[in-house]
Formats: structure tokens, C-alpha cells, sequence
């Protein structure tokens, strides 16, 4: 069994990731995925990687959660973002497309993760790594559905931060703490802090022009 | 480290290292870019040269962390014309700033883009690793959609926001797709791979899932909704690169790992030609319906990339004579399309801010009045349809011979309607511009060198095609599994 510190930081993990997607609070949501980038850093360490541990808290943690923070304290002349999503929900009519992908998506994984561990995948992990890879895949599921489900642009990128930690967990999971996954890890937080400024930036920019926060024209008035 | 790998890193590093230097007083004459410049696209040339005793390849230790790359002919030849096609955007920029109210501050940022832009395309055409092509197609990705926004319509944004959001995800499927790869195979340089992997269920996902974020990013049928929409505010310059060498940098690495890892999949290999084939004739007829000129010309680009997708089908399981007729007309029509999209873009970026107008109608008169311009578009459309002599039509031509050769008539009427729908909407701008009893329209006068880079491009589209045994004999030869 894999040691009871590994148990547990999965545990809170998965809970702070579900925090950050269900939360209406932006703030709050936002400082979740601060302490959800910290949690990250802590379990690298544990898997043996304290550079990237490092890499983790810095460029997840402090620079991409920072990105989130500051685009919603607002910025110059730019108008404030408001601090609660108050974007209606997605029709109801368009639940089961998103569920399917959130199903292909962890169907194909799953399916995959069986070829390749056997009937290991089935039984509760043994070693830290598969422990880390089953909490990848447990954070991508909701990841998906969050990206998929919610309007606001600001949770979208959270969700997508979300999504892109299961897959780090996952990829080490699989593969161990090798260099080269050391290395897709580094370049993908890089990708995502610079995908997050981008579009923290745009939708600042967005807002201001049009008043909007969501990629729909008006909200509720779905064409 | 000999003088090949130097000359590499240095061609990687220069435009960055420009586009930073530029960063602070931007550029607004050609002469200055072009001094500046120059240098780049001969460095490649020299390096494309000096491959006539076989490919290159290298690795590069960052610690414990190995980084494979290698440089044949078709990556030397690919560097070139990315090398070509930046300077003459970055000319015309210089000329665009002059003529166009361009906002200072957004402009000066164009040029570290385009350089990060130029160092990302380099990554993607040398890499032989899995890790060096994940970090060159992000960099480029970030950088494009950079570009695409800098003018920031809020149509634009909304577009590009849905784009980037997408990009961001697609890059998380591929991520996804090389931990199944590390996972099972346990490695990530592409000459190992090859050699190891076997086209089990795992590599299929595995590919699934890579291909899923790459059509995304290259904007293929039914996943090319962000394209349009954007390129209808950008400016020329952007569009001429996006259109010419973006979308086709996730084609390039989409057909080489397709041939390294599922090189048999032959039903896989049909689904992407069949989507190819929907894409030249939806393209095509958005391209014959669109409003405004720039809209006309980015469905023109969804149409062609379609013609790309083709070669897949054509090179799986066919045999080695198609397969190398399949392998040479995809280049050529890759780098045909490139040289004539660009000057396709810069021509129509030229017509519409000479008149002013944004659609079609505002185009009347303009035969008299712009005929350098005009003239550039009608040859770049020659290639687009792919009439004699330009690449255009000698990369038909062999997909032609390929098609019938491996029976797949399907392919056959694809090209043929698709030639046919591009000349109804070539036409019709050529229809509205020659328009003569319209009211004289007034113009704004244009620096000469943004008239005579469009025109160069289309010329050395048609030239390729003269001249495109040269090309297609440093090509490496086709390796038939």
C-alpha cells in the first residue's frame, strides 16, 4: 500500500480541485487553485522530484493562481470583473453532449490504463505512482465537465488548469519521475501560465469592450 | 559542436533575439528589416545546401534530459520557406505601419511574436523528439494567437478566446496522448519510437488523441469555426504567415507521427481524406459565398489544407510508386500554398486599404486604378486553382496520377470540383473589380514595397512550379512501410 501521507494528500487534492470547479465565489475559487498549486508542489516532492516541486510552486502556484487574482482586482482603467459568476447555467438540452465527452474522454484513458497496467488498474493502488495516476484521472473527469459546462471565461481557465495537473499526475503516474517527464511537465505548466495570462488578458479586453465575461453574445439568450 | 549545429541554434535564436531588439523602436522601413533580415533565410539556404552528404542529426543534454534533432531535406527545405515567408511579412509590415493606422504599442509587439513565431516553426521542422515538438507547436500556438489579436475587434476576440480556449485543451490532449506513448513504450525521441512501437490499441488512442488537438490547430473541416472569424480583423501581414505556415506546421507533424506509429491504418488514414475532401468542398463554397474579401480569402485556406489531408489515404498501404507520387505533390502543394496564400493575403490587404472598402462590391473600378495589385491576386490565384505552370497545378497533377494509380477515384472528383469551385470564387472578385461604369473610387496611396512583396510571392509560387525538380530532388524519398 502506498504510504498513508500519499493517501491523504490525494485526498485533499481531489477536494480542493472540486472546490475550485463548483465554486461561484471567483475569489475564492481562485485562492482554492493557489492551495490546489502548493498541494501539487508538495506531492512532486513526495514523488521525488523536488525540482520540479519547485517549478510547480512557482510557476502553478504563485504565477498562474497570481494571474487569476490580479485579472479579477482589476487592472488601470480597465472595469472590474464581477467577483461572483452570475452566468446562467447551460441548457439542459446539450447535458448529455457534455457528459459523452467527458465519458470519451475518460473512457479512452481508462481503457488505455487497463492495456497498459493489466488488472493492477482495478485494485486500489499499490505505489505512490499509481496512486498518482488514478488521482489524474480522478481530477480530469470533473476537469472535463467543468470546462465543458461552465460559461464564465475565468472558470474555464481554472478548469483547464485542473484538467492539466490530472494529466501531469497521470504522465508521471505512468512513466515515474524520469527526466523526460520532468521535462513535459516543465514545459506544460510554462504553456499553461502563458495560456492563462493570454486569455486573462483578452477577457479583460473582451469585457471592457463588450461588457461580456462568457464566449455567448448575451447571456441566457442562447441562438 | 560543429559549425552545422551552431548555425542551427543561431538560426533558432536570431529572430527572437531581433524581434526583442526591435521591441524597443519598431521598425517602419523596409530597407532597415530587410538588412536586418536577410541574413536568416541564407543561413538556411546554406544549411539546405550543405545536406548533399546526407541528413543531419544531433542531441542536445539539458542535464539528464536528452533532445534529439535531425535536419534532412524536407525540414531544411520547410526552414527555408518559413524563413522567406517571415521576411517578406516582417517587409510588409514595415510598409503596413505607414499606411494603416495601426496602434504603436500593439504594433511594436508584432515583432518579438513573429520572432517567437520563427523559433517555434524552426523547433517543429528539426525536432526528433516528442518533448522539443510539444514545445515547439506551443510556442508557436501562444505566439500566433498573440498575433491574431493584436487589433482586437470583439468579434475577434470572442473568436480567438474560443480558439485559444480549444488550443489549450488541444495541447492537454496531446500531452495526454505522449504520457500514454511514454507509458507504454518508455521513451520519446521518434527514431526510438519507431523502432519499438507497435500499432497496438494504446498507440491508437495514443495517435487518436494527438490528432484530435493537431486538426484543431491546423483548422481542419469540421474543426476550422475559429479560422474565418479571426482573420477577418487581423492585420495582413498576420494573416499572410497564419494562413501560409501556422496551419500547416500541425499538418507536418500530424503526417510524420501518422507514419511513424499507424503507418497501416487504413481506415483511419480514409476517415482523415474523407474529412479532407469535406473540407475543400465546404471551403470552397463559403469561400464563393463569403461577403468581405479577407473572409473569402481564409475560407480559401480552409479549402486547401483540405487538399493536404489527402495524402493520407494516398500513402497508407498503397504501394511505393503511389506513395512517392502522393509524398511529392503534398510538399509542393504545401509550399505552393504557402507562397501564393501569403501574396493571396497581402494582395487582398492591399486592395482594401487602397479603397477603403471591406466587402466585394467596395472592390469596383479598382482594375484601372490598382492593377499591380490586382495583378498579384490573379497570379496567386493561378496556383490556388492549380492552372498551368504553377506548383498549384504540378501538385494536382501528381495527386492525379497518384489517385488513379491506387484506384481511390473518390480523390479524383475531390480535385476536380475543388478546382472548380476555387475558380467561381476567384472570379468573382475578378468579376467585381473590373467593373467600370462604378463611380471612380478614391484611394489611398500604398508604399510600393507592399506591392512588389505580394507580387514577388506569387511569382515564386508559379516559379516553384517551373522549377520543381529542384526541390523535389532534395526531398528525401518516401519510406514505404
Amino acid at each position: 500500500m502506498a504510504p498513508a501521507a500519499a493517501w491523504g494528500l490525494a485526498g485533499l487534492l481531489l477536494l480542493v480541485a472540486g472546490f475550485c470547479l463548483v465554486e461561484r465565489q471567483l475569489w475564492r475559487a481562485c485562492q482554492g487553485f493557489v492551495a490546489f498549486g502548493l498541494l501539487m508542489a508538495l506531492a512532486w516532492l513526495l514523488l521525488g522530484a523536488p525540482w520540479l516541486a519547485l517549478a510547480e510552486a512557482l510557476l502553478g502556484a504563485v504565477l498562474t493562481g497570481g494571474t487569476l487574482l490580479w485579472t479579477l482586482r482589476g487592472r488601470g482603467a480597465l472595469p472590474r470583473l464581477a467577483l461572483r459568476d452570475e452566468t446562467p447555467r447551460r441548457a439542459r438540452v446539450t447535458a448529455p453532449l457534455r457528459w459523452l465527452l467527458m465519458l470519451a474522454w475518460l473512457g479512452l484513458t481508462g481503457f488505455a490504463l487497463l492495456r497498459l497496467l493489466g488488472l493492477e488498474a482495478l485494485t486500489p493502488p499499490a505505489s505512490a505512482t499509481t496512486l498518482s495516476a488514478a488521482t489524474g484521472v480522478l481530477i480530469m473527469g470533473p476537469a472535463v465537465w467543468g470546462f465543458a459546462t461552465q460559461r464564465h471565461l475565468l472558470r474555464r481557465l481554472l478548469a483547464f488548469n485542473l484538467l492539466g495537473s490530472g494529466v501531469f499526475l497521470l504522465l508521471a503516474g505512468l512513466a515515474g519521475p524520469v527526466a523526460e517527464v520532468q521535462g513535459l511537465i516543465l514545459v506544460g505548466l510554462v504553456v499553461a501560465l502563458l495560456g492563462s495570462v493570454l486569455g486573462a488578458a483578452l477577457l479583460l479586453r473582451l469585457h471592457a469592450a463588450a461588457g461580456l465575461v462568457s464566449l455567448e453574445p448575451a447571456a441566457g439568450a442562447d441562438p | 559542436m560543429n559549425p552545422t549545429s551552431f548555425h542551427v541554434l543561431w538560426l533558432l535564436c536570431a529572430p527572437p533575439a531581433l524581434g526583442l531588439l526591435t521591441l524597443v523602436r519598431p521598425p517602419r522601413h523596409g530597407a532597415l528589416v530587410l538588412l536586418a533580415g536577410l541574413p536568416l533565410p541564407l543561413v538556411a539556404l546554406w544549411l539546405l545546401l550543405g545536406l548533399d552528404t546526407g541528413p543531419l542529426a544531433g542531441q542536445l543534454a539539458l542535464g539528464p534530459l536528452l533532445l534529439h534533432w535531425r535536419l534532412d531535406g524536407l525540414a531544411a527545405l520547410l526552414w527555408l520557406l518559413t524563413m522567406v515567408l517571415l521576411l517578406a511579412s516582417a517587409l510588409y509590415a514595415a510598409g503596413y505601419a505607414r499606411a494603416a493606422p495601426l496602434d504603436a504599442r500593439a504594433y511594436a509587439w508584432l515583432w518579438p511574436l513573429l520572432g517567437g513565431l520563427a523559433t517555434g516553426l524552426g523547433l517543429i521542422w528539426i525536432a526528433a523528439d516528442l518533448l522539443l515538438l510539444y514545445a515547439g507547436l506551443e510556442l508557436m500556438g501562444l505566439c500566433a494567437v498573440g498575433m491574431l489579436l493584436l487589433p482586437g475587434s470583439v468579434a475577434a476576440l470572442t473568436a480567438g478566446l474560443r480558439y485559444l480556449l480549444f488550443a489549450l485543451v488541444g495541447s492537454l490532449t496531446w500531452l495526454l496522448g505522449i504520457a500514454l506513448l511514454l507509458g507504454a513504450w518508455g521513451r520519446l525521441d521518434l527514431a526510438g519510437l519507431a523502432a519499438v512501437a507497435q500499432p497496438d490499441p494504446v498507440t491508437a488512442i495514443a495517435v487518436a488523441l494527438l490528432a484530435s488537438g493537431l486538426l484543431l490547430k491546423a483548422s481542419i473541416f469540421p474543426l476550422h469555426g475559429w479560422l474565418v472569424p479571426v482573420h477577418g480583423s487581423a492585420w495582413t501581414p498576420v494573416s499572410a504567415i497564419h494562413g501560409a505556415l501556422v496551419v500547416k506546421a500541425s499538418f507536418f507533424i500530424l503526417l510524420l507521427l501518422w507514419r511513424l506509429l499507424l503507418p497501416d491504418a487504413i481506415a483511419g488514414a480514409l476517415a482523415l481524406g474523407a474529412l479532407g475532401s469535406l473540407a475543400v468542398l465546404w471551403g470552397g463554397v463559403q469561400a464563393w459565398r463569403a461577403a468581405g474579401l479577407k473572409e473569402l480569402v481564409a475560407w480559401s485556406t480552409v479549402g486547401q489544407l483540405g487538399y493536404l489531408m489527402l495524402a493520407f489515404p494516398l500513402l497508407a498501404g498503397t504501394g511505393a510508386a503511389v506513395a512517392a507520387l502522393a509524398w511529392q505533390a503534398t510538399w509542393l502543394q504545401l509550399a505552393g500554398h504557402a507562397l501564393a496564400k501569403s501574396a493571396m493575403f497581402m494582395a487582398a490587404g492591399n486592395l482594401l486599404l487602397a479603397t477603403g472598402a471591406t466587402r466585394l462590391e467596395g472592390l469596383t473600378g479598382t482594375s484601372r486604378r490598382l492593377p499591380l495589385s490586382l495583378l498579384t491576386f490573379g497570379l496567386a490565384a493561378v496556383t490556388l486553382m492549380g492552372l498551368p505552370p504553377s506548383a498549384g497545378f504540378t501538385a494536382k497533377w501528381l495527386w492525379l496520377q497518384a489517385s488513379l494509380a491506387a484506384g481511390q477515384w473518390a480523390w479524383v472528383a475531390v480535385l476536380g470540383l475543388g478546382t472548380l469551385l476555387s475558380a467561381a470564387y476567384v472570379f468573382r472578385v475578378l468579376r467585381c473589380s473590373f467593373v467600370e461604369d462604378a463611380p471612380e473610387p478614391v484611394l489611398r496611396g500604398l508604399p510600393l514595397g507592399m506591392e512588389l512583396v505580394a507580387l514577388a510571392l506569387a511569382l515564386a509560387a508559379i516559379g516553384l512550379g517551373l522549377a520543381a525538380a529542384w526541390p523535389l530532388a532534395l526531398l528525401p524519398p518516401v519510406s514505404v512501410p
